[in-house]
């Protein structure tokens, strides 16, 4: 009987090899006809034999159609499975309408600031990258090597020749001298037929070193011709309209015609070289021949850039140490020492900021941190929320969980459903970004563009960033809500313990509120850094003086214009000049100084003004008197720092000595030392300066005027203008404005974080916001027994705000002083700065207290306003 | 078509199963197709020319009853889909007009 029990039944191992390589749902019928098949065999032959067959049949059955695959089988189930979870995660979205709102907000936000940010980024980081031969080609530049090295990106105007004729590194060489708003006509056409344009003179070869492709013209003429010149796209409509531009004429500072010969292909955006209108080198020697000729090599002048394509095999180093070589040959023993040339990288000139760059780079990584930081707080809120709500989702996990779900399957349902809120939020801030730019690119008078169909760079950023805001938010609640417990979860004993409680929480909140502090901080020091530059006293009057060209300096001209001005009302006084006392360039030259022999170690710069310049702008004098009018120079005030650099003790012990300055080599007597003043931004110190009469280089008029009724002495001003100068272009300034420029940058700079320092403020309160929701609802029951047992409102509101105020102390103490480091950096660019005061952290806390007060009030106050008869009730 | 071709095994269990009609499940097939063919068959064998033919859309199946001699294992009943009376039909017409194509030698030889 046991015997036959044991052949009735066919051996066991063929059926687990069976369960373990068929498909599941063929399994039970073939397995119930492996075992009929086996009980007939067992009629018709021995037990031994039909095992044998059925062995054998278990083998013939291992056939791809049979058995297990690796994907078929399971496909049907994924798409299920998947449809299920976004189902859920579309309910979820739905149930909790405020949180998914919040979430979204949050995240959007984060991710417009980053899109942004990195369009930005990579529009400055591409300037100049466009060239072909970009990583050969380099900028010659001058450093002078002085008591102190200081730099400057113009060379002397014969370096391209000597280069050419001395050395054979380089395979092309170009000089271009670029200035700005010059008179450009257009004597064929009628009307308006002037303009004011920057202009470069340039070689030929300019345009084989760098991509600025010709869409007219024949490349290998250009230029070459004296009298000729091109032009960009642009300007040839302006100029000529509909009419073909080419062989057009243009008439330059009244003075000179040029044909055009060539159109240029409009510039693009990410150039650093503005110049829109090319003229024959050539021609260098009509505007000034001294500077053209060979021996200007002491001269330097601001615009003059030489431009080298290096040969493939040549290092730039190697060209370097060649260079003082150079600076032997064509300088005295005393200037070869001092002027010094090196070759600076092309992708260099955008961001160094001691050749006049744009942009120091450094501020693109600081923006970049920024960037980093938006989205760090934005997804910091997320984790937030996401913890905060996994409670509710208990019940859900916990059924999974008996049903065989297993942690893997759960932490990417949950990813997945972040998943879905990242992209939601990605297409929206995408969107965003795209209405924002308008404004952004006006903020910064820039023209980005965002476009992922254009820009390779952005559509990968995108996924890359989606991909890191999924993980980032999504991986830790994640985490937590696949490892429930199914039998607590179920049973609803889950705590705030159990999702990381509130420690983490509160981590979270910290961090968020340190980055807020830190960029409110930082926008609050910048902030009175300009206020402070631009209200301090520069020592002289900024305020009502309006600045106006001399466009013709001839003595009868200028007399001619000033007793003009000086009739009409309003006008209170007049001073012919160079510059206005702070300003930009100009001159800054050798000076000799009482009967020494050699020249100073140091440049003096050079002011021009007359005899009514010290009245005009109130400079104090400290000692002596003032000039005396003269059409050519004369005699010299100083300013205490040139008192101090000559080495002499008080402004009493220069009066009357001799001064030589090397611009026209001009002499004269100093007469008088004038109090220092802030001649540059507070960026820069306050130089030696001289101050002297010269018809000739008198360029601008600065004019005081009542500030009252200040639009019909303008007019009055234009209208006598354009009476002595009628084939100029009428253009005024007012002094403080022109000032305000010197920190365009700082500005912008200014700007920017202070879009960035609120997008990550609201971040921030949006989390806060969220978390406080949760609070009230968690709290619920604690507020209605308090209420019952007689606690006071205020007791309640206080259950709320003292965990919040605590947080925020916590995140301060963590960003001051990490904001007071980064700040005082910042400051150290300024040489006349604020400090940074207790007053500006107290600002800073208070601010941020005042947002997040406003933020937690409206619920906690809703919170403790409640019946606790509601709130009690249900059990 | 050329896809959905039934292969020369496929079509005698096909036919098979429409002649078992009720009793379609895949021992009863298997001993019925091995009476006619008088040669051993094996389960893998039938099993997957009726899993191909489910595929392709020839049969359909259900699960029947459960009996004591299949460990308690519910057998699979198949039964032909109107599409697969069409192709046998097909067959059948394709074969007889060959047939009467062949020349006569070839006949009287078998």
């Amino acid at each position: 009987m046991t015997e036959m029990d044991k052949h009735t039944t066919p051996p066991k191992w063929p059926a687990k090899f069976l369960r373990f390589l068929l498909k599941d749902e063929y399994l039970e019928e073939i397995e119930g006809d492996m075992e009929e098949r086996y009980r007939d065999n067992l009629e018709l032959f021995s037990a031994k034999k039909a095992r044998r067959l059925y062995a054998w049949d278990t083998l013939k059955l291992l056939r791809p159609t049979l058995m297990r695959g690796l994907k078929r089988e399971y496909r049907l189930n994924h798409t299920a499975m998947f449809k299920n979870n976004l189902t859920i995660a579309l309910r979820n979205l739905r149930k909790h309408r405020s949180f998914a709102a919040i979430n979204i907000a949050g995240l959007t936000l984060g991710i417009i600031g980053a899109i942004l940010i990195f369009t930005l980024v990579k529009y400055h980081l591409s300037f100049d990258t466009f060239h072909s031969k970009a990583e050969r080609i380099y900028r010659v530049t001058t450093e002078f090597h002085r008591k102190e090295i200081s730099r400057e990106a113009n060379v002397p105007q014969p370096m391209g020749k000597a280069l050419r004729d001395d050395y054979t590194f380089a395979e092309k060489i170009a000089m271009v001298y670029s200035q700005s708003d010059w008179l450009v006509s257009v004597p064929s056409a009628e009307g308006n037929n002037k303009f004011e344009q920057d202009i470069a003179f340039a070689e030929p070869e300019f345009f084989d070193i760098l991509d600025f492709p010709l869409i007219q013209g024949d490349k290998n003429t250009i230029l070459t011709e004296p009298n000729t010149a091109i032009v960009t796209e642009r300007i040839a409509k302006k100029f000529f309209g509909d009419q073909n531009p080419m062989n057009q004429m243009i008439r330059l500072q009244n003075k000179w015609d040029f044909r055009i010969t060539g159109i240029l292909q409009d510039l693009p955006i990410n150039t650093d070289r503005r110049d829109e209108i090319y003229l024959s080198y050539s021609n260098l020697k009509d505007y000034n021949a001294w500077l053209a000729g060979n021996s200007s090599w002491p001269g330097l002048s601001g615009g003059m850039h030489c431009f080298v394509l290096l040969k493939p095999s040549v290092l730039p180093s190697e060209v370097n140490r060649a260079f003082p070589e150079l600076s032997k040959k064509y300088y005295n023993e005393r200037n070869a020492e001092i002027y010094q040339f090196k070759l600076q990288p092309i992708s260099d000139i955008h961001f160094n900021p001691d050749f006049g760059g744009y942009l120091a780079k450094k501020n693109l990584w600081a923006l970049s941190l920024i960037g980093l930081f938006l989205i760090i707080t934005a997804c910091v809120n997320f984790i937030n929320l996401a913890t905060a709500q996994a409670l509710h989702r208990a019940k859900e996990i916990g059924v999974r969980k008996v049903l065989g779900g297993k942690r893997v399957q759960l932490f990417w349902q949950f990813i997945a459903e972040t998943a879905l809120i990242s992209m939601l939020a990605l297409v929206l801030a995408y969107v965003l970004a795209q209405l924002a730019l308008p404004y952004l690119n006006q903020l910064l008078d820039i023209e980005l563009r965002v476009n992922i169909f254009q820009d390779v760079y952005l559509l990968t950023f995108l996924p890359i960033l989606l991909l890191v805001v999924i993980l980032l938010s999504g991986s830790y609640p994640g985490l937590i809500m696949a490892g429930f417990r199914p039998t607590t979860a179920l049973k609803g004993k889950l705590y705030q313990k159990h999702v990381g409680g509130f420690s983490l929480r509160r981590g979270l909140v910290v961090t968020q509120f340190a980055i807020s502090q830190l960029l409110i901080i930082g926008t609050i020091v910048i902030a009175s850094q300009m206020r402070y530059s631009r209200q301090a006293d520069m020592g002289f009057t900024k305020d009502a003086i309006v600045m106006l060209p001399v466009a013709e300096r001839e003595k009868s001209t200028i007399s001619a214009f000033n007793s003009e001005i000086s009739r009409i009302a309003n006008v209170e006084k007049i001073a012919f000049c160079s510059r206005a006392p702070a300003s930009r360039g100009w001159a800054s030259v050798t000076v000799r100084f009482a009967s020494r022999t050699e020249d100073e170690d140091f440049d003096i710069t050079v002011k021009a003004g007359d005899d009514q310049y010290v009245s005009t702008f109130d400079l104090q004098l400290v000692a002596g008197r003032n000039l005396h009018p003269s059409d050519t120079v004369r005699e010299f005030l100083v300013n205490e720092t040139a008192v101090k650099k000559f080495g002499e003790q008080s402004p009493q012990d220069v009066i009357g000595k001799k001064m030589q300055i090397g611009l026209n080599n001009s002499e004269g007597i100093i007469v008088g030392v004038v109090k220092d003043f802030h001649n540059n931004s507070f960026h820069e110190t306050i130089d030696p300066l001289c101050i002297t009469t010269s018809n000739k280089w008198y360029t601008e008029c600065a004019v005081k005027v009542n500030p009252a009724n200040l639009q019909p002495t303008l007019s009055a001003l234009e209208t006598s203008w354009k009476e002595v100068f009628p084939n100029h272009i009428f253009e005024y300034n007012f002094l403080d404005e022109q000032i305000a420029r010197f920190y365009e940058m700082d500005n912008m700079i200014f700007r920017l974080i202070q879009i960035f320092a609120s997008i990550a403020i609201i971040i921030g309160c949006l989390g806060l916001y969220g978390l406080v929701l949760f609070m009230a609802a968690q709290k619920t029951k604690e507020v209605g027994v308090r209420k019952v047992l007689g606690a006071s409102l205020q007791s309640i509101l206080w259950l709320f705000g003292q965990e919040f105020t605590r947080l925020l102390i916590l995140a301060f103490i963590i960003a001051a002083p990490l904001a007071w480091w980064v700040m005082q950096n910042w400051l150290e660019n300024f040489t006349y700065r604020i400090e940074i005061g207790a007053g500006i952290f107290a600002l800073a806390i208070a601010a941020t207290f005042l947002v997040a007060m406003l933020t937690v009030s409206f619920q906690s106050i809703k919170a403790a306003l409640t019946n606790p008869v509601d709130s009690l009730r249900n059990e | 078509m050329k896809k959905n071709r039934l292969g020369e095994f496929q079509e005698l269990v096909l036919m098979t199963v429409i002649v078992l009609q009720e009793d379609a499940y895949g021992v009863e097939i298997q001993r019925n197709l091995e009476e006619r063919l008088n040669e051993r068959l094996s389960v893998g064998a039938i099993q997957t020319a009726l899993k191909r033919m489910v595929e392709k859309g020839f049969l359909t199946s259900e699960f029947g009853e459960a009996t004591q001699k299949r460990g308690g294992k519910r057998k699979r009943i198949y039964q032909a889909t109107p599409y697969a009376h069409r192709v046998l039909r097909e067959m059948k017409d394709i074969r007889s007009s060959l047939w009467q194509a062949m020349p006569e030698l070839g006949l009287s030889n078998t």
